[in-house]
């Protein structure tokens, strides 16, 4: 159940072009992530999670889009997007990312050491962990590869991330290095959103653009 | 062992932070005053150094259920010599670029904590022992280094500093990535018994390719190095010299060693990162030579150098004892020789902008006349990237090609006469419209003394540790080839 609402959940966020609406369903999805975290038994990396991932990171996302009668205020709606020049190069290594983890996971699952290895979790559980990672990192990958509008691959970037923490977790359980590595990753995921939004939010009112392409440029 | 030492070692790691944010509340506004403050640390190093004969120094940290572990080695004490003083040397030209070239400009302060937690994040690095402390250092190292790049505030300066932030939070992903897979299949973080266990099987192979794509990434290897010539053009100089001399060799740094640890005999997939780095040499010598502005030939020649390193892999690999140990000690000394030119000479140009007023090659008519120090600056610093003797460019280089002469391995040594070729060519280029006379210019801004002295004394460092090479080297012996 948990993980098909997070594989919805990241659809909707990453297909929206109602910026604000993508923000609130992130932090939904942020919200369902702190949950299968707390079923997982890892109660300290669920309140991370809703500290750092939902309010903050969340909080952050919807700063970069203001509020109603700030000037110059980011548009709310991304206009749909050209192909740009290294649009192939892009597709290319987020489908090598993705062959090359698929392929692991097979090898993996195929001998019987992982499952001695982790050890916490029924094998059902594991499977299902690492399936929703794959898929969740897979919608992340195509919206960082296709969007341009740089609140939309930061909201890409930080599913991405997600999705590499469900397949960790999916692999080694909630061992104490998992949480760490995981706790790591979303102080990262925040501090890099905070940057993100507060240098579109300044490149926004400088230059009037939200994509890194200068105007007239490919 | 005495048991001062590991409080000191951590002591030497972690003092930037702190003094950092000191300077962030009271900025300094003397060269000494930065001398003064740091100057300890590369003293606490050395005399770690001089006891590094007694072994490694290692332990392990606790935090709740969780124990890092980190190491000392000689390899990691040299790194971090190396860190301080680089760094030690950067700061004291903020000082002085801050007072000659930013004056009124508030932000300027910011430079210092960020400063610090880069100076935290590198000596971690260095004495990491396991996957999770790396992985720490590494995010650190980079969100650090983009607050840095993104300080002149310009619209440039941001969009180099976005593309740059979103290029390596995808390729800390990556890392992550690769991380799971080894955790998931090992079931440890701790690189010794990871390499105990670890078997070169599929699952270590794409967990190390998906590790070495994010490491790539960071370390602006050819073909992903097309972030690092846009986010040096508007950087600051002290900011550049920093970047180009340590950041992008951490990432380097973690991928040879994990390489070594979990795949030594992949031959193939060496060879592979031996051909990036061949590539990595022409193209960015092509790039230096093409270039216009100063900094962009700085910037590009960084690309090239990157790539001699990368040249160590296929070196390495199932390689014969002998030749092993060659490759090992040329890949470290290219390292420290590149890192103190790069940052002498990103400096010196950084002085030649500045007094000129113009970015451009071809506005620096009539510098040979008017500012020969910071000249000569930039060609000390360039003998080191040629490999002339006696620099200690001269000393990896040659190493470098009797390693792959003995090995067999004809290809590298091509690889190393074209680069050096092309690195006179970029040098000459740049020093001959330096010479020109027909200058219509007349104003050039005067610069403080520090910020002449500073580039110098590292250039000539780099000079210098060709001649002491024997010093580290024997170091190196003592630790031996992973």
């Amino acid at each position: 159940m948990t993980s098909i609402a997070l594989i919805l959940l990241a659809l909707f966020c990453l297909l929206d072009r109602y910026l604000r609406r993508a923000c609130v369903v992130f932090i939904a999805f942020a919200l369902v992530m702190s949950f299968a975290w707390w079923r997982l038994g890892a109660p300290w990396l669920a309140a991370a999670e809703l500290l750092l991932g939902a309010l903050l990171t969340g909080g952050v996302l919807l700063h970069a889009l203001g509020r109603a009668g700030d000037v110059p205020r980011l548009p709310q709606r991304d206009a749909p997007t050209r192909r740009g020049a290294q649009a192939p190069l892009r597709w290319l290594a987020a489908l090598a990312w993705l062959g090359l983890t698929a392929l692991a996971m097979a090898a993996l699952f195929g001998t019987e050491r992982l499952i001695l290895a982790a050890g916490r979790l029924p094998e059902g559980g594991m499977i299902s962990l690492v399936l929703s990672g794959l898929l969740v990192m897979a919608l992340g990958l195509w919206a960082f590869a296709h969007y341009r509008h740089l609140l939309r691959r930061l909201l890409a970037f930080n599913v991405l991330g997600s999705g590499v923490f469900l397949l960790l977790a999916g692999l080694a359980g909630t061992a104490p290095e998992v949480q760490g590595l995981i706790l790591v990753g979303l102080v990262v995921a925040l501090v890099g959103s905070v940057l993100g939004v507060l240098l579109l939010r300044r490149l926004h009112a400088l230059e009037g653009s939200v994509t890194l392409e200068s105007e007239g440029g490919p | 062992m005495s048991a001062a030492m590991t409080p000191l070692l951590w002591l030497a790691l972690v003092a930037p932070l702190p003094l950092g944010l000191l300077a962030l509340w009271k900025p300094p506004y003397r060269m000494r005053d930065v001398v003064i403050a740091a100057g300890g640390l590369p003293l606490v190093t050395l005399w770690l150094l001089s006891r590094a004969g007694e072994g490694a120094l290692q332990g392990s940290l606790a935090l709740g259920g969780l124990s890092l572990h980190w190491r000392l080695d000689a390899l990691a004490a040299l790194l971090l010599l190396l860190t301080q003083l680089v760094l030690l040397a950067s700061a004291a030209y903020a000082v002085g670029h801050r007072r000659a070239a930013l004056s009124g400009d508030a932000s300027h302060a910011r430079f210092w904590p960020l400063l610090g937690g880069l100076a935290v994040a590198l000596g971690v690095i260095w004495v990491a022992a396991d996957l999770l402390l790396l992985y720490a250092g590494l995010e650190l190292m980079g969100l650090c280094a983009v607050g840095m790049m993104l300080l002149p505030g310009k619209a440039e300066a941001i969009r180099a500093g976005l593309r740059y932030l979103l290029y390596a939070l995808v390729g800390s992903l990556a890392w992550l990535l690769g991380v799971a897979l080894l955790l998931g299949a090992w079931g440890t973080l701790e690189l010794s018994a990871l390499a105990a266990v670890a078997e070169p099987d599929i699952t270590t192979r794409i967990g190390m390719a998906l590790l070495a794509g994010g490491l790539l990434l960071k370390a602006a290897i050819f073909p992903l190095h097309g972030w690092l010539a846009p986010v040096h053009a508007s950087a600051w100089t002290p900011v550049s010299a920093v970047h180009g001399a340590l950041v992008v060799k951490a990432s380097f740094f973690i991928l040879i060693i994990l390489w070594r640890l979990l795949l030594p005999e992949a031959v193939a997939a060496a060879w592979a990162l031996g051909l990036l780095g061949a590539a990595a040499v022409l193209w960015g010598g092509l790039k230096a030579w093409r270039a216009d502005s100063l900094k962009q030939v700085v910037a590009w020649s960084t690309v090239g150098q990157l790539g001699y390193l990368m040249l160590a892999f296929p070196l390495l690999a199932g390689a014969a004892a002998p030749v092993a140990a060659m490759a090992w000690q040329s890949t470290w000394l290219q390292l420290a020789g590149h890192a103190l030119a790069k940052a002498a000479m990103f400096m010196a140009a950084g002085n030649l902008m500045f007094s000129t007023g113009a970015s451009r090659l071809a506005d620096l008519a009539g510098t040979s006349r008017r500012l020969p120090l910071s000249l000569m600056t930039f060609g000390i610093a360039a003998v080191t990237l040629m490999g002339l003797p006696p620099s200690a460019g001269f000393t990896a280089k040659w190493l470098l090609l009797q390693a792959s002469l003995a090995s067999g391995q004809w290809l590298w040594a091509a690889v190393l006469v074209l680069g050096t070729l092309l690195t006179a060519a970029y040098v000459f280029r740049m020093l001959r419209c330096s010479f020109v006379e027909e200058a219509p210019r007349h104003e050039f801004q005067p610069l403080p003394r520090g910020m002449d002295l500073t580039p110098l004394l590292l250039a000539l460092a780099a000079i210098g540790l060709g001649l002491v090479a024997e010093w580290p080297l024997s170091l190196l012996r003592q630790g031996g080839v992973p």
